[in-house]
């Protein structure tokens, strides 16, 4: 790869202006690159993509909604020491509107939404469970429901990005008992009958790289990527955070940590014991990793709770239902309003087998059958019961002439 | 002396060797399940995996190739009889076993005082001994989905789908392993409680006197006692 491919002094200025060395972009490129499938050589055409906004003007058109969440996604793109290459990357992208980033407020940027949605040709990145409670009152902007806001802005878009759990399928905010209805994008378009392509998301919060990824990809080739049968880019979303964990060899070796503050947990065991959701956690995390490449949950010494599961056309299938408690290996199963581990039902089982069989015992003893068993019928219960249909008259027979 | 004599018969020595490969399979499984469930003493995971995995496949095919010698091996049809059929013919009901299911569950109960006739096996005793190769492959199935390798291989995936992600296939697979458990311990209790003929003809072919059955009148007809003294 040669820095010379990609010269574009506009884009150059405003990444130096904002503290963007252009190593750090195109490091940068090279992630998008890997979370895309494509090579290193592809870095060059995606620093060319992402400079499209910055030489020519023709800036993609985004709306970035907010729904039911707690910012935590707009968070993980904004909240950064020194000016992120995601942050400034995405204001190469046209941000229209935003409710916390945008700069506006009120009825002027109500308006450029107004207007970039009946332009049409945008990329609609939702964030946020949509709330479905109280026939959408639940959750309000401007004096519309949220319901009506997300409907109308995906019907004309070319593609929703829903961004993090909470657009996937709900995520926390539809948790049991989830009082406010709250539902994944896809599931409510599809409850509505729009048929914008949706490309989920998930994590809590997402990652920007991610989101870029997905919006690079559709620059670059005009289509959306193969997404899996959870709406989730496949090369993304494609292998557990266990076949790519740092810790992998510690699992293989046997080398756990029982108990947080011990001595394995300093040597930086395996968190397989303590819960981690990693085996059944489908990201890239360990690849991509967190804030700029930095670290990320497991590296950092915490079980992956598993928030990038997802199941968005499934009521219930929100990471928190699905793996709380965080720290066990299991989920809890509910039997009527008792919670509990399987581990725990497995164990009573067991126990009242033991003590089941005992007691029989004991009756066999009382009964005279050990060792040696009761003495055999004479003839079958039912055969002396129905004489004329007798299966075996012979036993019958031979009762008789006794 | 209320036991129909023990006869090879009943079990050939390739049903014996099947049985030993379920019985040795089951222990490591069940063992390396527990472990890979929660690894409750250090070093061991890799070892674990690989015989999990492995025992599996092998009582996965065990299972399998148990059904298909149903059908080219003969066995008794009952105790206390050498007279034999296809074994598949004694694994399903007989014409012993119609009308006697509640007969073993009262005399399960001790609501009943005398044993109840029956063919190869009891009704209660058929029904979970045709339900353990459903369940082993059930078994096989929701094992295969777990694991990497084959977890998406359409067949799979969609089973996992089906209930609702990995966790929950997880939680099926531990749960079965329990009906296992729990059908090991009544196995084993029923086998032994009495007297430890049945084991020592299972596991190694020694045969052992008692009453003889005519399967075909359905009747205890005499006493065979090949030696051993009539109590």
């Amino acid at each position: 790869m040669t820095t010379h491919e990609v010269t574009a002094p506009a884009l150059t200025n405003m990444l130096e202006a904002r503290g963007v060395t252009r190593r750090q972009f195109l490091k940068f490129c090279g992630v998008v690159a890997a979370s895309i499938g494509l090579t290193e050589a592809a870095i060059p055409d995606i620093a060319r993509a992402l400079e499209i906004g910055a030489t020519s003007g023709k800036l993609a058109p985004v709306i970035w909604l907010e729904q039911s969440s707690c910012t935590g996604c707009t968070e993980s793109l904004a909240q950064v020491g020194s000016p992120d290459v995601a942050t400034v990357v995405l204001e190469l992208l046209s941000l229209n509107y935003s409710e916390t980033l945008s700069a506006g407020a009120g009825h002027s940027v109500e308006q450029a939404k107004e207007d970039t949605i009946n332009a049409g040709g945008y990329i609609l990145l939702i964030e946020g469970a949509v709330m479905e409670g109280w026939d959408g009152n639940a959750l309000r902007i401007a004096e519309e429901k949220g319901t009506d806001i997300v409907a109308h802005a995906a019907q004309n878009a070319v593609a929703v990005v829903a961004t993090g759990s909470c657009a996937v399928d709900g995520g926390f905010c539809a948790a049991k008992p989830n009082p406010a209805g709250a539902v994944g994008v896809q599931a409510f378009l599809k409850s509505r009958g729009i048929n914008t392509p949706v490309v989920n998301l998930p994590a809590c919060p997402v990652n920007p790289e991610w989101i870029i990824s997905v919006v690079v990809d559709y620059l670059l080739l005009g289509k959306l990527p193969d997404l899996d049968k959870y709406g989730r880019p496949v090369l993304i979303f494609g292998q557990t955070i266990h076949d790519n964990c740092p810790r992998r060899g510690h699992f293989e070796n046997g080398e756990f940590v029982y108990r947080f503050g011990s001595e394995e947990e300093a040597k930086g065991y395996c968190l397989y014991p303590v819960g981690c959701k990693g085996p059944q956690t489908y990201s890239n995390c360990p690849i991509v990793r967190w804030n700029d490449g930095a670290s990320w949950c497991v590296e950092y010494g915490a079980p992956c709770a598993g928030c990038s599961c997802a199941n968005p056309l499934k009521a219930g299938g929100n990471w928190v239902d699905v793996n709380a408690p965080f720290q066990k290996r299991h989920r809890v199963v509910k039997i009527g309003s008792w919670i509990t581990q399987p581990s725990t039902i497995g164990a009573i089982v067991g126990g009242f087998m033991v003590v089941a069989l005992t007691a029989h015992g004991f009756g066999m003893k009382l009964a005279g059958r050990v060792p040696s068993g009761a003495e055999f019928e004479k003839a079958r219960a039912w055969d002396v019961k129905h004489p004329d249909k007798a299966l075996f008259p012979k036993t019958l027979k031979k009762d008789g002439d006794e | 002396m209320a036991h129909l004599a023990h006869y090879k018969e009943a079990h050939p020595t390739v049903f014996r060797v099947t049985h030993w490969i379920n019985l040795i399979a089951m222990i490591v499984l069940i063992f390396t399940g527990f472990y890979i469930h929660f690894p409750f003493f250090a070093g061991f995971m890799g070892i674990a995996r690989g015989a999990h995995i492995f025992f599996g496949f092998i009582i996965l095919i065990n299972c399998i190739l148990r059904i298909i010698l149903a059908f080219m091996v003969d066995t008794a049809q009952s105790g206390g009889t050498r007279k034999v059929d296809k074994d598949y013919k004694n694994w399903l009901p007989q014409k012993q076993n119609r009308h006697q299911g509640l007969q073993w569950i009262k005399y399960y109960l001790f609501m009943k005082k005398d044993h109840p006739l029956s063919g190869k096996y009891g009704v209660p005793q058929k029904l979970a001994y045709l339900a353990v190769p459903v369940l082993l492959l059930f078994m096989g199935y929701t094992g295969l989905a777990l694991w990497a390798p084959t977890a998406d291989m359409a067949f799979f995936a969609w089973g996992t789908a089906l209930v609702g992600g990995i966790m929950n296939q997880r939680i099926i697979h531990y749960f079965m392993m329990w009906v296992f458990i729990a059908f090991t311990m009544i196995h084993v209790y029923l086998a032994n409680i009495e007297g430890f003929a049945p084991s020592k003809i299972m596991f190694f072919g020694t045969e052992h006197g008692g009453l003889t059955y005519d399967p075909d009148d359905g009747v205890v007809t005499g006493i065979d006692e090949m030696g051993h003294e009539k109590k």
